[in-house]
């Protein structure tokens, strides 16, 4: 329900004020005003404001600026910072003009003088000040999904792009190195009884160049046909299954610790089989690499209602999932060292990698955010509270 | 026991060189080249090929057309075709069993051994 002034419903005000003479005087406005109704509360200092704010959930805050243990413009940029969501009016007697224009720059809704201004005046700059920070905080919405979607829209471009020249090229590039790769064959066989170590050495080089090339015309080619998805409903859990089959090998050679934690009776959930296997394989190899002395793999699925606190995803225009949906989540969490907050900025941006130098083309996780938001589903990387980082995949049933 | 004659048709010279080279070093393939698609009827009908690996795509005739041409031909109608092509994936022919729409495709680049494979699967018995 929308909460304008006309309707004037009961603002519950934190009064800071130094001065009892004054503090009583706008109590005295406040409660005989004509226009609206207040309820009180009333401290003198700053530390005492900053712990009765955390305590309540207060409307407004009428705030003087000069405090016993605050003053000055220092006492508002201590309050905002702590509260940002908080409606601030500044009340003081110290008049400046400059002063005023600055407090409203750093983040108070109005700057009264103490004694200009009538009660019916204080009662409207309050309720004036509720719904100008409500306006704010909503601009402040609507211009981060902005950004969000500009982000979204930049990214999809960028595959776009590459989609196209991946295409272009891939044809191109796979001829010769067919032609490289069969050459290298014959040499095989041709110098099979050889003792000369060079020519292994030489043969092993150009045949490992080749097929990193053909990984990486591979993975271009993969990042164009992101968008044909065959769906079908599927049991999550076989399909996890079918992924630790592939990185069985690799666990054993790092002594992972595999351990499911899988919910009991999980919907069928409509996928694309083989795309979502592919972002569980990529996200599973991530985790084992983060282990290279050894761990654990934690995979758990869980059948929930999307709630607030699953939240904390870039979420793609197209994305369905809404608080309150119900949603099938796949967790996978490793025991690794985690991810710096550099890198994990920038973890799902196409071609970045930390595994440049081991061949990396850093596709992988770009290409499983895009499979993600085919599914109109989400994907986080974060870092866990006691180490390790988590992945989590968040399905709409 | 007399040796399978293959017949490819591609315009990369370098790779048709490298296939002949490596089906004729194992002893059991004779292996004719036809880099120009233009020539391919002339060359399956003087060559009398026992499996054709046919490029898909090619200056002047594709591939598919070559293939129409081969089936309404007597002399051709019956000679089993392999598509060899940079244009599908091996993840793409494997869901098909290497088939994809009817036709047998093997993805480039493949191993020498999957080469191999696909054209004994496709040889006639006996050729």
């Amino acid at each position: 329900m929308p909460t304008s002034p006309e309707m004037k419903r009961k603002l519950f005000v934190l009064i800071v004020e130094n001065n009892q003479v004054d503090s009583r005087m706008l109590k005295g406005m406040l409660e005989k005003t004509a226009y609206g109704s207040f309820d009180l509360d009333c401290c003198s200092c700053l530390a005492d404001a900053c712990r009765r704010l955390e305590n309540n959930t207060y409307d407004v805050v009428l705030l003087d600026l000069n405090l016993q243990d605050s003053r000055g413009l220092d006492t508002l940029g201590r309050i905002h910072h702590q509260f940002p969501h908080l409606p601030i009016v500044i009340n003081t007697g110290a008049y400046e003009d400059s002063m005023g224009l600055k407090a409203i720059t750093s983040g108070a809704q109005d700057y009264l003088i103490k004694g200009k201004y009538l009660p019916y005046g204080l009662s409207k700059a309050l309720y004036y000040a509720v719904e100008r920070k409500k306006a704010e905080q909503d601009l402040k919405a609507a211009y981060n999904h902005l950004r969000e979607t500009q982000a979204q829209l930049i990214q999809a471009e960028k595959i776009n792009v590459i989609g196209g020249l991946a295409s272009g090229v891939a044809h191109e590039v796979k001829n010769p190195l067919a032609t490289i790769l069969y050459g290298i064959e014959f040499l095989y066989t041709k110098f099979e009884d050889t003792d000369d170590e060079q020519i292994h050495v030489t043969l092993n080089a150009i045949q490992e160049a080749a097929v990193k090339a053909n990984r990486i015309i591979k993975d271009l080619l993969d990042f164009a046909s992101l968008s044909s998805l065959q769906k079908r409903a599927e049991d999550i859990h076989s399909v996890i299954d079918h992924a630790l089959t592939l990185i069985h090998h690799q666990c054993e050679k790092f002594s992972i610790d595999i351990q499911k934690k899988y919910a009991p009776s999980v919907p069928e959930i409509y996928i694309d089989r083989n795309r979502i296997e592919q972002v569980i394989l990529d996200l599973t190899l991530n985790a084992i690499q983060a282990m290279p002395r050894g761990g654990a793999l934690k995979i758990s699925t869980q059948v929930k209602f999307f709630a607030s606190d699953d939240d904390g995803f870039a979420r793609p225009p197209s994305c369905s999932i809404n608080i309150g949906d119900p949603v099938v989540i796949v967790d996978i969490v490793d025991s690794g060292e985690g991810i710096s907050a550099e890198y994990l900025s920038k973890i799902f941006d196409p071609f970045f990698t930390t595994k440049r130098a081991a061949g990396g083309v850093g596709l992988g996780l770009s290409i499983a955010r895009t499979i993600m938001h085919n599914h109109q589903g989400l994907i986080s990387i974060t870092n866990m509270a006691d180490g390790g980082v988590r992945a989590r995949l968040i399905f709409k049933r | 026991m007399r040796k399978a004659k293959i017949l490819i048709i591609d315009d990369e010279r370098g790779f048709t060189e490298m296939v002949k080279l490596n089906l004729e070093v194992t002893g059991r393939y004779r292996v004719f080249i036809e880099n120009d698609s233009e020539f391919a009827m002339d060359t399956v009908i003087r060559t009398q090929p026992d499996i054709i690996l046919l490029d898909v795509i090619m200056p002047y005739r594709e591939g598919p057309d070559v293939a129409f041409q081969l089936r309404n031909h007597p002399l051709s109608r019956d000679i089993p075709v392999i598509f060899l092509t940079a244009t599908i994936t091996k993840e793409e022919t494997a869901s098909g069993c290497g088939l994809v729409g009817g036709h047998v495709f093997l993805a480039k680049p493949s191993s020498v051994e999957e080469l191999i494979a696909a054209i004994e699967q496709n040889l006639e018995d006996g050729f």
